[in-house]
């Protein structure tokens, strides 16, 4: 439908609006909203004939939901409140806000929850409906917590709680959804054979009810509405008033026809329903605070309605559909007033106002209509709407005390009303004059919007027989079929018009005794609040919430291990006494070689894992890999040999640049903590073994490798196939990875950034007696020699290994890393690690230049259809491929990243600050003192003060600077 | 049998250096659990096939080792060197427990 189009490009472009025209933005999309409203109203003849306005996209055809929308008598009731309303309160906010306010923000939101409350009445899709009852939901939220900062506690109240009902809603459309089949709103409800089906309908019907008692601010959950009042006044007109809350009330009468004969609806939705009006209407005779009471006002009135459809009947419905048509107007009305009010007199609270009937008429006049609709006064429309909820309770199934008792109460509530309605007016206009001669009349621009609520709600009630069609047209949507509704201008004598009567006389009386009402209400009050409750049980929750993370919390490794580890052991204890199919290897699988690798690897990791000296672990470690390297050779893995081998090499070094400033020596550990931990670590070998032994190696090649094998080379020009499984099959793995490779580059260049390398920073401290065969430089002369000579040959090895890739060993990955080899080489050799030629390479800026280089390369593959396809040329008798151009990019981000870990480990201090920093050899002492003196360093996480931040003052003492 | 009893044997000597305290050894033990992944990779493979897949190379497609955990291992290394160097920058960066006990 256009409509929801035209409002959802006007609510785009209001904050434009806005920007252009400031307040005054309220008039053209009043002008919209009015257009809109008429559009919607002009389709009321085919409505009230029974016809269906149906417009359906396919949105997600995989799940069968559709966008889709319908106009029924019942969506046309709410469509008009949405658009109607709307207008006049946009047409407010243009006077209502200051000359000078930006209101972009306010404007945009307003018109995002316009789109939002239309759709959601008019949706004919179940999952459509939630995603509109959601984003009320969270406009809501930004128009509450917008307004003022004291307003966030109230906003995130309304925003879990209707959220909750959210859920609940989801629930509801869930179950629905699985249960029929279908999300269509019209056709579930048009079969409901899913009622018969034991516990769907009853728990369906719970969800439903969440959903709409949270929204519409039903007790137990109407405490959220008070507090949404710290929004500006046009927002809780609209929203909290006469739109948003009236979803729930919405929800319940589009499920009517599902329900109507349910008894667990139609107890919950009258005891809850008459609870709320009279508990609402209580706590709005206690309030001082115009808003505050009007808020209340609209907890009770909803309570009416709420009850009024849980009787379920013909008459009820049509009763329900008229008072929220009066509802909407009187209060939209009354809150409006409240505005003008606050605005003229600069207070809501009804202590400081009264007698403003002089100086304010037309306003007297106005709120004077509304609080007469509220009160059910005729001739207004409140009186025929309250007059008919009357007739409704009466008709209220059951035993037969049922409908007395629900009609009582429902007068009860009649009189409080009556009775805060005339506080309302008479402790604002009426009574003594109080000393505000100040106050004015509001200007004709600003009364406008109010007066057309005021007035319409005048009209229809000396009109009200013309609302006779719409009242049975839904009716007739609510699944009761073709009803006659009597309305009558001038009732006759029936038992509704002596409950109305009744209910003025007694709230009259209750107005006339209002000092005794008033002192009598304020000795008592509740035990507690709604607020109280809601916010203990969202503290609770919380802390709840931190004593579940707290059990994964620990930074120590073994909470996390030993669980994974134990639960492993148990799969696979689980898996062998289930037994499994176990294949023979097609070959025998073990050469005799083999066993002696292996003896050695198992000696060098049980060296690792022995030794203390952690030097010594590294080369250990070292030797493990280097071995793992050969037998790769002996797999036929001679690409994995290389990396693996080269890997091994550069990470020795760099843990040697670390390990430099640290202890020499592991902490030592405890026999219990030995025993524990070769315990796990031998059942952990024993799982991963026996599930290595059993699970793999156990097949002939697979599909996917024997087609790589006999097509790589016609695919790709390239003989070694783990280098075009690389750069021409998988590229995209490949950039994903080298993308972490490279990010680690980046990573420690920010880790080092605002926190500095700790311990020792020179490895020549000055303080040892020097001696020639002591000296450090003296005894790498060998290095040094060999580096110098050998360094440039590596680097060029590199491009060669880069460039053959793709026909012999070698490729990025490996060209790359023994260029980082040569990189260390020269690193080492340098005379003064300060001035090493390796600080010169901008490391993170090759890191880039590679990723780019990868990518921009990879999108010239969607020349021919796809990102990263290698694109290939013969230039003469070359044979050029793009995959080139993109292993060279993995090249670069890999030595970037290499260059980052040796010029950030590798030096005292880092090249890039160094005026920043004080000369190394001299000040290590004095420099470490101030890093302590000044508290604000202690934090260590300004990254303003990143270089000095990081060493806590008790820290200072076990470093090794103190061997001084 | 041969990949299985080196898997276990990396296994077992990762995880008890993972359990230590100390960032340095729990780089070390992760490095070491890092092998025994890439092992049971290119054990999946077929330990059985041992002539490198390099085409004009081979005798036959059925003799040639499996390329495709090849790549995979292949990256992996590469990728476990990065995450390596930065848990050691970590390491040496942080005031951690790794000395609290000095030589």
């Amino acid at each position: 439908m256009t409509v929801l189009g035209v409002l959802a490009v006007a609510a785009a472009v209001a904050p434009l609006l806005a920007r252009w025209w400031g307040r005054d933005a309220g008039w053209p999309l009043a002008a919209v909203f009015l257009v809109l409203a008429v559009v919607i109203a002009a389709q009321l003849p085919a409505v009230l004939d029974g016809e269906v306005v149906e417009t359906s996209w396919p949105w997600i055809p995989a799940a069968g939901v559709n966008f889709a929308l319908w106009l029924d008598g019942v969506g046309w009731l709410f469509a008009m409140l949405v658009l109607g309303v709307g207008a006049l309160i946009m047409a407010y906010c243009a006077r209502y806000f200051g000359r000078t306010s930006s209101q972009s923000r306010f404007y945009l939101l307003m018109g995002i929850f316009a789109v939002a409350m239309l759709g959601l009445v008019l949706a004919d899709d179940l999952l459509l409906l939630f995603v509109f009852w959601e984003l009320t939901s969270i406009c809501s939220f930004f128009l509450i917590g917008g307004t003022s900062l004291k307003a966030d506690k109230p906003a995130m109240r309304a925003l879990l709680v209707t959220a909750g009902g959210g859920l609940a809603l989801l629930s509801a459309v869930t179950l629905l959804a699985v249960r029929t089949g279908t999300t269509q709103l019209s056709a579930i409800l048009a079969d409901t054979s899913w009622l018969q089906d034991g516990w769907t309908g009853p728990l369906v019907a719970v969800f439903i009810i969440i959903a709409a008692f949270t929204k519409s601010a039903q007790v137990p959950f109407h405490f959220w509405l008070p507090g949404a009042m710290a929004a500006s006044t046009p927002v809780s007109a609209y929203l909290h008033a006469a739109a948003m809350v009236k979803a729930g009330i919405y929800l319940l009468i589009r499920f009517t026809p599902a329900f109507s004969d349910l008894a667990l609806w139609n107890v919950v939705l009258v005891t809850f329903g008459l609870a709320t009006a009279i508990y609402g209407a209580v706590l709005a005779l206690k309030e001082y605070d115009l808003k505050s009471l009007a808020a209340f006002s609209t907890v009770s009135q909803l309570g009416y309605l709420v009850a009024i459809i849980g009787i379920g009947t013909s008459y009820a419905l049509a009763a329900a559909a008229i008072h929220t048509l009066a509802h909407a107007l009187f209060k939209a009305t009354l809150f409006m007033m409240v505005g003008v009010i606050d605005h003229q007199a600069h207070t809501r609270d009804i202590r400081e106002l009264g007698g403003l009937r002089r100086s304010m008429p037309v306003s007297a006049v106005l709120t004077g209509l509304g609080a007469m609709s509220l009160a059910g006064l005729p001739p207004v429309l409140g009186f025929y709407s309250k007059e008919k909820l009357f007739a409704g309770f009466l008709e209220a199934g059951g035993p037969g005390w049922v409908a007395p008792l629900a009609g009582g109460a429902a007068v009860l509530a009649a009189i409080l009303t009556f009775g805060y309605a005339a506080r309302f007016w008479y402790y604002t206009f009426g009574g003594q004059p109080s000393d505000r001669s100040d106050v004015r009349e509001a200007p004709a621009s600003f009364l406008f919007p109010p007066a057309v609520t005021a007035l319409a709600g005048l009209g229809l009630g000396l009109s009200v027989p013309a609302l006779r069609p719409f009242a049975e047209r839904v009716v007739a949507d609510t699944g009761f079929g073709a009803q006659t509704v009597e309305i009558h201008l001038i009732p006759g004598l029936t038992p509704d018009v002596g409950m109305s009567a009744l209910a003025i006389l007694f709230g009259l009386g209750l107005f006339l005794s209002r000092e005794r009402v008033d002192s009598l209400l304020h000795r008592r009050s509740a035990p507690t609040t709604g607020d109280a409750v809601f916010d203990r049980v969202h503290a609770t929750s919380l802390a709840f919430g931190r004593r579940v993370g707290d059990l994964t919390r620990s930074a120590a490794p073994p909470v996390h291990i030993v669980p994974a580890v134990f639960v492993l052991g148990v799969l696979a204890a689980v898996a062998v006494w289930w037994g499994m199919p176990v294949v023979q290897p097609p070959e025998p699988v073990v050469r005799t070689w083999d066993w002696l690798v292996i003896a050695a690897i198992t000696a060098a990791v049980l060296g690792t894992v022995l030794v203390r000296n952690r030097i010594a672990a590294v080369v250990l470690l070292g030797v493990v890999g280097v071995l793992l390297g050969v037998w790769f050779v002996l797999l036929g893995a001679i690409d994995v040999a290389l990396t693996q081998i080269t890997v091994e090499v550069l990470t020795v070094v760099v843990l040697v640049l670390v390990l430099r400033r640290l202890p020499v020596m592991f902490q030592r550990v405890g026999g219990v903590r030995i025993g524990l931990s070769a315990a796990l670590a031998l059942a952990a070998g024993g799982v991963a073994a026996v599930a290595t032994f059993l699970l793999t190696g156990r097949r002939e090649l697979s599909p996917v490798s024997e087609y790589l094998m006999t097509h790589s080379e016609e695919d790709t020009g390239g003989i070694n196939v783990v280098n075009t499984i690389l750069v021409d099959y998988r590229p995209l793995d490949t950039l994903g990875e080298v993308t972490v490779v490279g990010i680690a580059g980046v990573g420690i260049l920010a880790l080092l950034h605002t926190v500095r390398l700790r311990g020792r920073e020179d490895p020549t401290p000055s303080h040892r007696r020097w001696s020639p065969i002591e000296d450090p430089w003296g005894n790498a002369i060998v290095i040094q020699v060999v580096g110098r000579v050998l360094a440039p040959v590596i680097i060029v090895l590199s491009l060669w290994m880069l460039l053959r890739g793709h026909n012999a060993n070698g490729g990025g990955f490996i060209g790359a890393l023994v260029a980082g080899a040569g990189l260390c080489l020269a690193h080492a050799a340098a005379p003064d690690p300060r001035r090493s030629l390796v600080l010169r390479i901008p490391g993170v800026a090759v890191i880039t230049a590679g990723l780019a280089l990868s990518v921009v390369t990879g999108l010239f593959g969607l020349l021919d259809g796809s990102f990263l396809r290698p694109l290939h040329a013969d230039i003469g008798a070359y044979h050029f491929t793009s995959a080139l151009v993109f292993d060279v990019g993995i090249y670069l981000a890999v030595i970037g990243t290499v260059v980052v870990a040796l010029t950030r480990l590798g030096v005292p201090h880092p090249p890039t600050e160094p005026t920043r920093e004080p000369p190394a050899r001299s000040g290590t002492r004095g420099e470490r003192d101030a890093q302590a003196l000044p508290p604000t360093a202690l934090d260590g996480h300004d990254p303003g003060n990143g270089e000095r931040a990081p060493v806590r003052r008790g820290d200072s003492a076990t470093e090794p600077g103190g061997e001084q | 049998m041969t990949a299985a009893v080196l898997v276990g044997v990396l296994v077992a000597g990762a995880v008890f250096l993972i359990v230590q305290r100390g960032l340095v050894r729990i780089a070390l033990g992760l490095i070491m659990l890092g092998h025994a992944a890439n092992l049971v990779l290119l054990a999946a493979g077929g330990m059985y096939r041992r002539e490198a897949p390099l085409i004009d190379q081979i005798a036959a497609v059925q003799t040639a080792a499996d390329p495709l955990p090849q790549a995979f291992v292949l990256t992996a290394i590469v990728i476990a060197f990065g995450v390596t160097v930065y848990l050691v920058a970590l390491a040496g960066a942080g005031t951690g427990d790794d000395t609290e006990e000095s030589q």
